[in-house]
C-alpha cells in the first residue's frame, strides 16, 4: 500500500466515526478516531488469510481490514445488514471471511482466542498469522501473561498489538501500569517487542511487517506497543474526564495531519488533492450511514437462533 | 422398546473409555487436539489419555502450563478457527480460572457473530469430593447449566463416558463433559462398536412404581444403592440418570415422576440454584402438583477432612430417609 | 494341601481387577518370591508373588478377565497330583507378597 493508499484509509476511519457520532441516536459507541494510524499501519502488513482481532475499540481495525462501511455502520446501528446480522453490535464486530475474525468486547478477553486462531494456523500448517489489537488496558490481565507465555514456548504465529492510548475509561496508564513501557512485557518471555510511536502510520506498518513476516516464517510471536491518542472520550455516552488544555494537546498528535503534512511537504501531495480525499472520505461515510438507516432491525425470533 | 439382541460388549475401567473416545476422535477427525496439563507422555492424572501421545504426537497431545484461562482460550480461539480442540482442565474447580473464554467466547460466539464462528470445543474436567479438600471437590454444574450456548455432558458409567465424549467430539459449540473422581475406580461394559450416546437424553437405570429418583454423575451410584435398599424395605424406587444436564431431558423424568407420582433430586452439589431445583421446578411446570424432595450437599465447603467430607455429602442413607419421609408425609401408609 | 490364589487386597478404592499376565502355565512349581500374577486396577499395576511355594494347578481367570479383591483367580497345590475341587470357594488362601506400583 502506498503513503496516498494509507492516508485515504485513515482519513475514511475519521469521516466515519464523525458521521457516526453525529448521528442523533448513535447508542454506545467505542471510538478510535487518534488511532488510526494503529488500525492502518497493522492491517497495511496483512494479507487476505491472515486473521485479526481487536478488543471492542474496534471500527478503525474493521475499516481498514476492508470489511464494508455500511455493513459495519449497519451493526454499530443493529441493522440486520450488519456483518453480524446486527446481533454482534460495537464490540463484536466480525467478519472472518474477510480477514477480521473479529473484536471481543471483554478487555483482554481475545488475546487467548487470538493465540488459538494462532494455534490452529500452526497446527493446519497454514502459513497466516493472526494478530490481536488491545489496549493498555488489557496489559493489567493476567491473560496477557498467560499468552505471552505460551505464545512463546510453541513459537505461535500471533503479533501482539498494544494499542497504548494512555488512558483505561478515566485512569491514566500511569496509575494503572508498572512497567516503563507496555513493550517491555514481552521481554521476559523472549519475545522481540518494541514501542513505536503510534501516530505514525509509516513506523507501525513498517514494524508489523517485519513481525508479520517472522512469524509467518515459523519465528514465532511478537510484541509491538504503539502509543496512540485517544480523541474521544471512552464511549460516545462516557463522559470526558480530561480538561480541554489536555485535549488540545492531545489532537495535535493527529496521525492523519502528520503524514498528510508528511506527504505535502514531500511533493506526493497537493492541497487539493487533500480535499477531495476528506471529501471522498465524507461522502462514503455518508453512503454508509444512508444504507444503515435503510437497513431493517432483524426479527425479534432472532433472539433464538444461533444460540446451539 | 427393548431390543432382544444385545450389542457385544467388553468390559473396561472407566479411564479407558475416554482414552478410547479420544483414540477414535483423533483418528478419524486430524481437527480434534487435545490441551492440557499432564496429558501428554504421563498419560492423565488418571491415565485417561495414556497412549494418545505416543500415537498422535506432540502438535495434537499438547502439556500446557498451569494457565487455566489461556488454556481455554486457546481452544476456543483454535475451535473458532478450525481445530476441534479437547481441553482438559484438571478439577472443575479450576474451570473458574478459565470461565470468560468459555462463557464470554466460546458460549456466544455463534450467536454474536449471526452463525459466523463456531466454537466446536470439548473442555473435559473431573469433578467431584475425594478427600482433596475445599477447592479441589466441587460440582459447579448447575452454574453452567444456565449459559444459553453451552452443553454440559455428565456420564456415570465407562458406556456413557464413552459415548458422551464421542457425542460431545462431534457437537459444532462448546460442551463441558464431567466426570468425577470417584468413577475412575470403576469398570463396565462398554458397546465393542464405535458409536456415540446422543446428548440430551436420560436413561433409567432401575425401574421403579413409587418415586422418581432423578441424578447425576457419581451419585447416579449411590442413588442405585439407596433404591435397592429401599426395594428392600418395600418401596420401589425409579433411577433416572440424567447423563445430560444443558440440555436437560425432562421429558423422561417427568413421565416418571407423573407415573409414580413423586419425585426426588439428588445431586453432590449444593441444592440452592442447583440441578434439582431446576429439574422440579420443569417438572412440576408439565405434571401439576406432585411429592417432591431435594437431596444434596451441606451449604458448607467440603473439606478434607473425611469425617467433615463425609458429612458435607449426600450418601445412600440421605436419600433414603428423604424419600421415605416424602412417601409418609404424601401417603400416610406407604414405606 | 490346595490353596486359592485369591485378589490381593485391600488397595485403596480397587474393587474390581484385570488380569494382566501370568507368569507361567499349569503346572509351573513357584518357590517364595516368584511373580506369580500381574493385576491391572485403575490407576496401576499390582505384583503378585508367591509366599509360600506350590504348583499352579489352574487357572481361573484368564489374561483380561476380571475379578473382585478376595476373589479366586487361580488353584495352586503342594504336590503335583492333589485331586482339583469343582469350585475354588472354599479353599484355604495361598500366601501371597503384591505390591502396586
Amino acid at each position: 500500500m502506498s503513503a496516498l493508499d494509507l492516508l485515504a484509509d485513515m482519513l475514511r476511519i475519521r469521516a466515519f466515526e464523525a458521521v457516526l457520532v453525529s448521528r442523533r441516536d448513535h447508542g454506545f459507541q467505542l471510538l478510535s478516531s487518534g488511532a488510526e494510524a494503529v488500525a492502518v499501519g497493522v492491517a497495511a502488513a496483512l494479507t487476505r488469510e491472515d486473521q485479526l482481532l481487536t478488543s471492542g475499540r474496534s471500527i478503525g481495525p474493521a475499516l481498514a481490514r476492508g470489511l464494508d462501511p455500511g455493513r459495519v455502520m449497519a451493526e454499530l446501528l443493529g441493522k440486520a445488514s450488519g456483518t453480524n446480522r446486527g446481533k454482534g453490535g460495537r464490540g463484536h464486530l466480525a467478519q472472518p471471511s474477510e480477514g477480521f475474525f473479529g473484536a471481543h468486547a471483554v478487555v483482554g478477553g481475545n488475546l487467548t482466542i487470538a493465540a488459538g486462531v494462532a494455534l490452529s494456523f500452526q497446527v493446519r500448517q497454514i502459513p497466516a498469522v493472526a494478530v490481536c489489537i488491545f489496549g493498555d488496558g488489557a496489559c493489567a490481565a493476567g491473560a496477557l501473561h498467560e499468552t505471552l507465555n505460551l505464545a512463546a514456548i510453541w513459537k505461535l504465529p500471533l503479533v501482539l498489538v498494544c494499542d497504548n492510548n494512555q488512558m483505561a475509561v478515566s485512569t491514566p496508564r500511569a496509575d494503572a501500569l508498572a512497567p516503563a513501557a507496555l513493550s517491555d512485557l514481552a521481554a521476559p518471555f523472549g519475545l522481540p517487542h518494541a514501542t513505536v510511536d503510534g501516530t505514525d502510520v509509516l513506523s507501525v506498518s513498517e514494524a508489523m511487517r517485519a513481525y508479520v513476516a517472522r512469524a509467518r516464517s515459523g519465528g514465532g510471536a511478537a510484541f509491538l506497543e504503539c502509543l496512540s491518542e485517544r480523541f474521544y472520550s471512552h464511549s460516545s455516552s462516557t463522559r470526558e474526564t480530561r480538561s480541554a488544555a489536555e485535549m488540545a494537546v492531545v489532537k495535535t498528535r493527529c496521525p492523519i495531519e502528520r503524514l498528510a503534512a508528511h506527504l505535502l511537504d514531500a511533493g506526493d501531495l497537493d492541497a487539493e488533492a487533500l480535499a477531495r480525499m476528506r471529501s471522498e472520505a465524507h461522502e462514503a461515510a455518508v453512503a454508509a450511514m444512508a444504507f444503515a438507516e435503510a437497513a431493517p432491525f432483524p426479527d425479534a425470533a432472532e433472539a433464538l437462533t444461533d444460540v446451539l | 422398546m427393548s431390543s432382544d439382541i444385545q450389542p457385544a460388549t467388553t468390559k473396561i475401567f472407566f479411564r479407558e473409555a475416554i482414552a478410547r473416545a479420544m483414540r477414535e476422535a483423533m483418528r478419524d477427525d486430524p481437527r480434534v487436539v487435545l490441551l492440557g496439563q499432564d496429558v501428554g507422555p504421563f498419560g492423565g492424572s488418571y491415565k485417561e489419555f495414556v497412549g494418545l501421545s505416543a500415537t498422535f504426537g506432540p502438535t495434537r497431545v499438547r502439556d500446557t502450563p498451569v494457565a487455566e484461562e489461556a488454556m481455554i482460550g486457546l481452544g476456543v480461539g483454535a475451535a473458532a478457527a478450525g481445530l476441534r480442540p479437547v481441553v482438559s482442565i484438571t478439577y472443575m474447580d479450576f474451570l473458574m480460572l478459565g470461565l470468560d473464554p468459555l462463557v464470554n467466547y466460546a458460549a456466544k460466539a455463534r450467536f454474536k457473530t449471526g452463525g459466523q464462528i463456531r466454537t466446536p470445543l470439548v473442555v473435559k474436567t473431573t469433578a467431584g469430593a475425594k478427600g482433596q479438600g475445599v477447592a479441589h471437590s466441587q460440582c459447579l454444574e448447575a452454574w453452567l447449566m444456565s449459559v444459553p450456548g453451552l452443553k454440559v455432558v455428565a456420564p456415570s458409567t465407562p458406556a456413557d463416558a464413552y459415548g458422551l465424549l464421542k457425542a460431545a467430539m462431534l457437537e459444532d459449540g462448546p460442551v463441558v463433559f464431567m466426570d468425577h473422581k470417584r468413577l475412575f475406580p470403576t469398570a463396565g461394559e462398554v458397546p465393542v462398536a464405535e458409536g456415540h450416546v446422543p446428548i440430551g437424553k436420560a436413561i433409567v437405570r432401575r425401574a421403579g412404581t413409587d418415586v422418581t429418583l432423578a441424578t447425576h454423575s457419581y451419585m447416579t451410584r449411590i442413588a442405585l444403592e439407596a433404591a435397592e435398599a429401599l426395594d428392600r424395605l418395600g418401596v420401589s424406587c425409579e433411577v433416572i440418570d440424567l447423563r445430560s444436564l444443558a440440555p436437560l431431558d425432562i421429558e423422561t423424568i417427568a413421565q416418571s415422576a407423573a407415573r409414580t407420582g413423586a419425585l426426588v433430586t439428588l445431586e453432590e452439589g449444593q441444592l440452592t440454584c442447583g440441578v434439582g431445583v431446576e429439574i422440579l421446578f420443569q417438572v412440576l411446570e408439565r405434571t401439576g402438583p406432585i411429592a417432591t424432595a431435594r437431596v444434596g450437599a451441606l451449604p458448607a465447603p467440603v473439606s478434607s477432612n473425611p469425617v467433615l467430607e463425609a458429612a458435607a455429602l449426600p450418601d445412600a442413607d440421605r436419600v433414603i430417609t428423604a424419600i421415605r419421609r416424602l412417601l409418609e408425609s404424601s401417603r400416610p401408609g406407604k414405606s | 494341601m490346595l490353596y486359592a490364589l485369591t485378589v490381593p487386597g485391600p488397595i485403596p478404592d480397587v474393587e474390581e481387577v484385570r488380569v494382566l499376565e501370568w507368569h507361567g502355565q499349569v503346572g509351573r512349581a513357584f518357590e517364595i518370591g516368584d511373580l506369580v500374577v500381574e493385576l491391572e486396577t485403575h490407576k496401576a499395576l499390582v505384583e503378585v508373588r508367591a509366599g509360600q511355594a506350590g504348583i499352579l494347578r489352574a487357572i481361573h481367570c484368564a489374561e483380561g478377565d476380571w475379578q473382585v479383591v478376595g476373589r479366586p483367580l487361580a488353584v495352586l497345590s503342594d504336590g503335583p497330583d492333589e485331586a482339583l475341587p469343582s469350585s475354588p470357594d472354599e479353599l484355604t488362601a495361598l500366601a501371597v507378597d503384591f505390591e502396586v506400583s
